[in-house]
């Protein structure tokens, strides 16, 4: 059974709403975007009601013929929604959108509207604590060694861009130089074409070691110095690449 | 026609019609019981007024016809008449209501606790707006049968006819003494009032469409819906 936390006073009354009617024969639906944890909290609220996702058509109507109670994920995708019969029966159903405004109403009592993690920030410290370990723990790093508020807090595609954001910052900040080399490495194979290649690919380089370089000392002066290069070598570099 | 030892008093008692007798200061010498009811919806003083305004001139008797309408109550007509300076009567004559078509179908009827629906809708309407919301329940109402979604339904679609009214009052009763006949039964009658200092009007037809639909009487006015459920066990 997957958990679901929140401190979301909206997110709690949807919980309130649909734990009342638990042992009724009511249809409901959660609606909201996509990876903002519709599915986790239904299933986490009905762990013993069989799930069945909208895409697979012929799996809804074969359960409605004989059972009452169905949960149905991505609503959304079925396509003869105007057909179906929920009566006397315990449907509880997540969506994407809302699509045909009218057949949602018709179909279901209970419709309620899940915000996203930007609209309850509360929630993200939850999700973003679950992620790191997650990630420290697929990783194999410490996680007590990051802090909420370094982790970067990617929502636009919601939990699943957040959750990239997440792995991605601690690799990226773990790698060897041997990892960084096999990455360039990896990409060039795939990527390398054409007339102009060096010039295409060296800012890979040069963007990041002086954009770094800039705000690790400050001045140009010192910078150039540190790496080597004459100051005006640099100046022209710094202006070649658009580094502010 | 000699009737002198007949008491006609118990048949205007049981009239489904009211009956009030006033003094001339506008006190109640005598109601009928549907009267009784009737001034659970409307004050006395109205009712006192209404039957100064309708009065004969002289002494004797006046039918007018007048569509009246306190809440539940629907008249047509009133007679109101006096014989002496001390006594004026009114009685108010029902208007014939309109039969619910929709059959009982106890089988497909879930036994069911108001109160868990109505906090679920509440709860649900609580996700959307955030109108303090006040709710007086009688925690000992009966379990009734009822089509479970479709009243959600009709809860959701009346209390969303109050989303933008401050200070919502939901008041669920039983209308002690109401009786509605189903399938020649009598059956006791749950009062789900829901008032504020105003509303919306866009879901009345599909409010009336599910209430007929559950058997459920509406009443919908400027600022407030109420519903009269049948309590079919």
């Amino acid at each position: 059974m997957e958990t679901f936390y929140t401190d979301s006073p909206q997110v709690q009354q949807i919980i309130q709403g649909l734990n009342l009617t638990r042992t009724l024969f009511v249809s409901s639906i959660v609606i909201g975007e996509p990876h903002i944890g519709k599915k986790t909290l239904v299933t986490h609220l009905f762990p013993d009601i069989p799930v069945v996702s909208g895409k697979n058509q012929d799996e809804v109507e074969a359960i409605l013929e004989h059972s009452d109670e169905l949960i149905i994920t991505n609503f959304e995708k079925l396509s003869n929604k105007e057909n179906l019969v929920f009566d006397n029966k315990r449907i509880i159903a997540t969506a994407d959108y809302i699509g045909n405004q009218k057949t949602i109403d018709s179909l279901f009592a209970f419709i309620y509207m899940m915000p996203t993690y930007k609209e309850r920030p509360e929630d993200l410290k939850h999700l973003k604590t679950r992620f790191l370990k997650e990630a420290a723990a697929t990783l194999m790093l410490d996680a007590s060694s990051y802090t909420l508020s370094q982790l970067p807090t990617d929502l636009t595609h919601n939990s699943k861009s957040l959750k990239r954001a997440i792995y991605h910052y601690l690799m990226s900040r773990n790698m060897s130089k041997k990892e960084i080399e096999e990455t360039l490495f990896t990409y060039f194979l795939e990527h390398l074409e054409g007339n102009n290649g060096y010039k295409e690919y060296v800012g890979m380089y040069e963007r990041p070691l002086i954009k770094a370089g800039l705000k690790k000392y400050g001045s140009q002066l010192k910078l150039s110095e540190i790496l080597g290069i004459n100051r005006n070598t640099l100046r022209k570099k710094i202006h070649e690449h658009a580094i502010d | 026609m000699n009737t002198p030892s007949i008491d006609f008093r118990p048949f205007v008692e049981w009239d489904n019609n009211p009956f009030i007798l006033f003094d001339p200061k506008g006190k109640i010498l005598y109601l009928n019981n549907s009267a009784e009811i009737l001034l659970g919806y409307v004050s006395k003083k109205e009712l006192f007024d209404l039957a100064l305004t309708y009065a004969p001139q002289n002494f004797g008797y006046k039918t007018t016809s007048i569509a009246l309408r306190y809440e539940a109550f629907n008249f047509y007509s009133i007679t109101v008449g006096y014989e002496n300076e001390e006594q004026l009567a009114i009685r108010f004559y029902n208007a014939p209501r309109l039969r619910n078509h929709t059959p009982v179908e106890k089988e497909k009827l879930t036994l069911t606790d108001i109160n868990l629906l109505l906090e679920a809708n509440i709860a649900l309407f609580k996700t959307k707006n955030s109108n303090p919301l006040q709710l007086l329940t009688d925690p000992d109402m009966p379990q009734l049968r009822i089509d479970q979604n479709r009243f959600s339904k009709l809860l959701r679609k009346v209390l969303e006819s109050f989303r933008a009214s401050d200070s919502i009052r939901i008041e669920l009763k039983l209308l002690v003494g109401e009786h509605v006949i189903i399938d020649e039964q009598k059956i006791s009658i749950a009062q789900l009032s829901t008032m504020a200092n105003g509303r919306y009007v866009d879901h009345d037809k599909e409010i009336k469409i599910l209430s007929e639909e559950c058997n459920i009487r509406s009443n919908l006015q400027e600022s407030s819906i109420k519903l009269e459920i049948p309590l079919i066990t």
